[in-house]
């Protein structure tokens, strides 16, 4: 009787602590602010200093956040879903350090849906550049080469800077 | 097996990655932490080389500027300056600026500043430190602002250890730009246009730079010190109430009677410009743009993959390629042409300028020598002072013909204009007084020009050189003590002026 009474309380206090343990894991990873469309919450770990700093120091930070470039915006329902994937891969990649000794580079994925972006908010200088592409090159049966806005506008708005140590004193605690 | 026994077994086999993954969570976080903090630099540090350890990039052209290394006498360049500044420090010695490196060394080194031989002597009050040093802040911050604008020049000399480097411009704790001198903040709040406290970063960017390029001058102000001794200081205040224009400014003084000092051979209340470079600027296509000064100053270069803004504070045209061109397409020689020639013009209307002001002082000394009245001569005096506060204003900050090339000849214009009204009115004198034909001595070169005004040059020099052997040298060995000398702002600096023959430190130690 005493034993299982016992146990009953341990598996009470055990899912408290269960509780309590995931609680806490939302306070320290501010998970909430992952629902929000903050640049800063890209900088909640280190990894993306540069990338932000970059974009800091660049004219698209008075137009563009980070997800308004490197997420889809012609859904909802697509934008989560990029976010949640590109999200998991992000802390899977953060938490196993599978990232370590490479340049960070946007997936092919995310390359089309910021392409799209750019187009989207671009779209009066852009459109009869399109309209010639299509026309004079060619390159396979979808009408498309796969050429980027940035295989030309390199430096737009990251610049070329890829290591941490390139963007020295950008951040600080005027960001953090 | 039981429910409550499983619950827990499950509990438990979710607590241990929950753990682990918040284990792992504050590592990252405690890495972005350590890589975002800014370094600990002690409050109004004033030896750059401590804030150099970790901007090393900023620190290292910031010592560049030790390049710009040439001393130009302007006096023997433009003798006429002499005459013009008769009675006044600048008429002893004047040189074209040189980097930032050197403000602190040249300050002390002028003959203007003179030989003290204690805390108590010498010709310049304390505000002539002003601009000169990192250590003004942090010495205004210790003993209170007016205490600092009392006194001789001397006084705060074991004090004033290291030149205008990184603590005049930044927060210690953000880096970010800051107005370290408060009178710039009471000077745009009385101006009014942009007050101190509405200031962009990109205000900032030229704000930094106005706290000492900017006209001022020493208001007298009483205050009583702690122990209840009443004490005048000369606090620099910046002549905005009415505007930033000649003329504004002109009525500022005016209206208070202000004199910097009384001419040694015409007797005029006369105004000495300092070099206002910010006001000027403002007027031009540049200021009037937004741009700042820092964008064509202290342009962004690259290191490798890195990019910083340069420190080493210059002419654009010395790096076109990362200054103009970043906002005009042109050809770079094109370019450097039309700056020579807006130059070009500056000089020509400012030399006509200087040789009407020097003979209106000398033929007013002439006509008071002969007997003239202070009636006669009070309207022409008048002129004289305005017409050399215009030339003065017009072209002290040394940019303007660039900053403001319209601006600068209009003022320029209208110094030769009331020069001329001067020395119209004095024909009438000189004639009354059988003098019609007086011709001005000759001021051609800085010698004859200094024997003219009277000015007991070798003099000056011995007394220079007796301070630098003394006095100077027991300053040096106490702010060693204070620990205020920063070796890395001296070392290798070489003794030049326009009085002496150059000499390496040393050789100065040496002697």
């Amino acid at each position: 009787m005493e034993t299982k009474n016992m146990m009953k309380y341990v598996s009470i206090l055990s899912v408290f602590a269960v509780v309590g343990m995931f609680a806490y894991l939302v306070h320290a990873s501010k998970l909430f602010s992952y629902l929000t469309e903050d640049p800063k919450v890209c900088i909640n770990c280190h990894t993306m200093n540069t990338q932000y700093a970059t974009w800091q120091h660049s004219s698209h930070r008075e137009r563009a956040t980070c997800v308004e470039c490197h997420l889809p915006q012609e859904s909802l329902f697509n934008k989560l879903l990029a976010k949640s994937r590109d999200g998991f891969k992000h802390s899977y990649a953060m938490t196993f350090r599978t990232y370590e000794g490479q340049e960070i580079s946007a997936s092919e994925s995310a390359q089309e849906r910021i392409q799209a972006n750019c187009i989207a908010c671009h779209r009066e200088i852009v459109s009869q550049i399109m309209a010639n592409a299509k026309l004079y090159e060619v390159k396979d049966d979808s009408g498309q080469i796969d050429r980027k806005c940035w295989s030309c506008h390199r430096f737009v708005p990251h610049g070329r800077a890829r290591g941490l140590n390139a963007t020295p004193d950008n951040l600080g605690v005027k960001e953090i | 097996m039981k429910r409550s026994t499983l619950l827990t077994f499950v509990s438990v086999a979710a607590i241990v990655p929950i753990a682990l993954l918040a284990i792992s969570i504050n590592e990252n976080k405690a890495e972005q932490k350590e890589l975002a903090t800014v370094p600990p630099i002690k409050k109004l540090e004033s030896r750059s080389s401590e804030w150099g350890k970790h901007y090393r990039r900023q620190y290292d052209s910031y010592m560049q500027t030790r390049k710009s290394d040439k001393i130009k006498d302007m006096l023997q360049d433009s003798p006429a300056l002499v005459v013009l500044w008769a009675g006044y420090g600048f008429s002893k010695d004047y040189n074209a600026p040189r980097g930032h490196y050197y403000m602190l060394e040249d300050n002390i080194n002028t003959l203007r500043t003179g030989g003290p031989v204690d805390a108590i002597t010498g010709p310049m009050p304390t505000a002539c430190w002003t601009c000169k040093s990192t250590d003004v802040p942090r010495l205004i911050d210790k003993i209170g602002e007016m205490d600092y604008f009392t006194g001789k020049w001397a006084r705060h000399g074991s004090e004033i250890a290291n030149p205008v480097g990184c603590g005049d411009c930044h927060d210690n704790e953000t880096m970010r730009l800051t107005i370290t001198r408060d009178f710039l903040k009471r000077g745009l709040d009385a101006e009014g246009s942009l007050k101190a406290a509405d200031a962009t970063h990109q205000d900032m960017r030229s704000l930094v730079c106005a706290q000492c390029h900017s006209e001022y001058y020493f208001k007298k102000t009483e205050w009583t010190d702690k122990n209840g001794e009443k004490k005048t200081a000369g606090v620099v205040t910046f002549p905005w109430d009415n505007g930033f224009s000649a003329e504004a400014m002109e009525t500022y003084y005016d209206d208070i009677s202000f004199v910097d000092w009384t001419h040694k051979v015409s007797k005029t209340p006369m105004l000495k410009a300092q070099h206002p470079g910010y006001e000027i600027f403002k007027t031009g296509a540049h200021g009037l743009n937004n741009v700042a000064c820092a964008d064509c100053h202290m342009p962004y270069v690259r290191e490798g993959g890195v990019k910083y803004s340069s420190h080493n504070v210059s002419s654009p045209l010395e790096q076109m390629a990362s200054t103009c061109m970043n906002c005009h397409n042109e050809e770079e020689k094109a370019f450097k042409d039309r700056v020579a020639r807006k130059l070009e013009r500056k000089t020509e209307l400012n030399k006509t300028a200087m040789d009407v002001i020097a003979k209106a002082h000398l033929e007013a000394g002439k006509a008071w020598e002969l007997g003239a009245t202070e009636a006669e001569m009070k309207d022409i005096l008048q002129d004289i002072r305005h017409a050399q506060w215009r030339w003065d204003y017009s072209i002290a900050s040394h940019g303007s013909f660039f900053h403001a090339p319209e601006e600068t000849l209009r003022i320029l214009g209208s110094a030769i204009n009331k020069g001329q009204d001067a020395r119209v009115k004095l024909r009438a004198v000189l004639a009354k007084y059988n003098a019609g034909d007086f011709t001005a001595p000759d001021f051609s070169t800085k010698e004859k020009a200094q024997e003219v005004v009277g000015l007991p040059y070798q003099k000056l020099v011995d007394e220079k050189m007796t301070f630098l052997d003394g006095l100077r040298k027991e300053w040096i060995e106490q702010q060693k003590q204070k620990g205020l000398y920063d070796p890395a702002a001296w070392e290798g600096l070489v003794f030049n002026t326009s009085y002496a023959p150059a000499r390496t430190s040393a050789e100065v130690v040496k002697k």
